[in-house]
């Protein structure tokens, strides 16, 4: 007994380091490795395998579906891109005055609860919201514009709700570029836009790249965003994995739907790498 | 000249349109909170019967008071491990699992969520309030153990080995020592994950049994049935709550650039 705790006690800081990885593995790893197997099991029997799940999903109308999120994720991220990379730059180089209150500001929205936001979206999308209001003030159209329920509003929607994403890792690394290194540029003869694509965007580009995965990866499998503002006649990638483990209650094609759509997802992220990669061998 | 007009007018023009495009939606979102109309979007005079319906809504109390049950266990179960686990577990060990623990926020939540619940169905156990804590402290462990692995990175290891030199255990070193020196970066993570954990509705939706219904999964179904006006006057609120979060990670000290 004595010999046991003991054990016990010397062991004590090992055995205290591990929850976190059984955690982790009970409730990461295992969901993960329950939906690889639901994918391909056999409902007749326990250990059987069988595709037929995967079989189910070579129509075209599934492959629609992930085309669908994907370009939406794409156009959610590079946008967000464009948008943010002025402003992050603008307050990372350019701005003294104000810019803690600039940086709160920008802050903010990514601590806003989601659906708030979402919800913030519904006065101004509506039929008579706020945006068909102004434009009928204004003139532009004469009859309201159908904003809402459609997969434009999702894709607004989307900018506005991950734009923080991409503009903190931007900033945090616009910000780390030495001023001395802009400063040699303009000194060694380089005209501003020269210094900008030749400084300051290859210094960006880690923050760039963290900042279009944090957009596509949360993006392509959005769920409540659609659900919200979507409407019903276009189905995407979250929507329709939620179809299937909530309302149709078929796990089995759920799963093998969720794995198709997340090697999808790897397959295109896996290969814009690889052509990055060879893209910037053949220019060194 | 051209580059004069450039950044004189056309770069801070620009930013401008990005602050009207991030505030525009919230401001309208506070202003219709106060309107004394039902049907959310005419204007018909200033009212704060909404707030007042809020405060006396049985349903949102209870929702919020889940959220805060939820949310402040998964910060205890998540500083906890993965404190725990920062120090006590071996470099090499580390090291290697950390990419394991990246990998919470590579992977899509909804994913995590079905995942979760096929769990949970495989293994014939009924969701409740306790797997949906289950699932949040998951999603927490990949935002602290890195933080928390950077910031015991930067710590100076001579206090440690100072400590151990003069006859502390491992224990004490730990909780004399170490925690001590972590516990700015302690509070910063127990933020994150107390607002991950209150703002997050997807593993919610499906990860908790329908007697536990949060407060994000309570505004879902009041905008999906038609909203009724109090999730304006509830979202105005918890919009202020956010302001009043960020505001205190601005004062806190040890910010670093950027996020926090």
């Amino acid at each position: 007994m004595r010999k046991v705790l003991r054990l016990f006690s010397r062991e004590l800081p090992f055995v205290s380091s591990l929850p976190a990885i059984v955690w982790q593995f009970f409730f990461m790893v295992a969901p993960l490795v329950i939906i690889a197997y639901y994918s391909v099991a056999d409902s007749s029997s326990w250990l059987n395998i069988s595709f037929v799940h995967y079989k189910n999903l070579f129509e075209s109308t599934y492959f629609k579906v992930i085309a669908r999120s994907l370009f939406l994720a794409v156009a959610t991220a590079i946008t967000g891109l464009l948008c943010a990379y002025p402003v992050a730059y603008f307050i990372a180089l350019r701005v003294r005055r104000f810019k803690n209150l600039m940086l709160f500001l920008l802050t903010l929205p990514f601590w806003v609860n989601f659906l708030v936001q979402i919800y913030a979206w519904y006065f101004l999308l509506e039929r008579n919201g706020l945006i068909n209001k102004v434009l009928l003030r204004l003139g532009f159209i004469q009859e309201p514009l159908l904003l809402s329920n459609s997969l434009f509003a999702v894709f607004l929607v989307m900018l506005y709700c991950y734009l923080p994403f991409v503009i903190m890792p931007l900033y945090s690394t616009l910000e780390k570029i030495d001023h001395r290194l802009l400063e040699a540029s303009a000194d060694l003869g380089a005209t501003p836009w020269q210094t900008f694509w030749r400084i300051t965007v290859p210094y960006s580009m880690p923050g760039v790249k963290t900042g279009l995965l944090l957009v596509m990866i949360p993006a392509f499998g959005e769920f409540v965003i659609p659900a919200l503002v979507g409407g019903s006649k276009y189905m995407l990638v979250g929507s329709l994995i939620s179809y299937y483990f909530l309302a149709a209650r078929n796990n089995y094609a759920g799963a093998a739907f969720t794995s198709l759509s997340a090697m999808v997802l790897i397959g295109t992220l896996l290969l814009v790498i690889v052509i990055s990669r060879l893209y910037s061998l053949r220019k060194s | 000249m051209l580059h004069g007009l450039w950044s004189r007018f056309v770069f801070p023009i620009f930013v401008a349109m990005f602050y009207l495009f991030l505030y525009v939606p919230l401001t309208v979102l506070t202003i219709f909170s106060f309107n004394a109309n039902k049907m959310r979007f005419d204007w018909m005079g200033f009212t704060t019967q909404w707030y007042r319906a809020l405060w006396h809504s049985t349903e949102v109390w209870h929702a919020l008071q889940t959220s805060l049950v939820v949310a402040g266990a998964s910060v205890a179960l998540c500083l906890t491990m993965s404190s725990l686990f920062i120090f006590f577990g071996s470099q090499r060990t580390v090291r290697r699992m950390l990419l394991l623990f990246y990998g919470n926020l590579a992977l899509p939540e909804i994913v995590l969520a079905v995942g979760l619940m096929s769990l949970f169905y495989f293994s014939y156990v009924p969701l409740s309030m306790t797997t949906l804590i289950a699932a949040h402290t998951v999603l927490g462990l990949g935002y602290v153990v890195p933080i928390m692995y950077d910031r015991y990175q930067e710590l100076d290891k001579r206090y440690v080995e100072a400590s151990m030199d003069l006859g502390a255990t491992a224990w004490q070193t730990f909780y004399r020592v170490v925690l001590p020196l972590l516990a700015p970066s302690l509070l910063v993570s127990a933020l994150l994950v107390f607002i991950i954990s209150f703002d997050d509705f997807v593993l919610s939706f499906f990860c908790a049994s329908g007697s536990t219904q949060t407060l994000p999964m309570y505004i879902f179904a009041m905008i999906r049935s038609g909203s009724s006006p109090i999730v304006g006057a509830l979202s105005t609120v918890l919009l202020l709550m956010s302001g009043l979060v960020v505001l205190i990670m601005f004062a806190l000290p040890g910010r670093k650039r950027g996020l926090w």
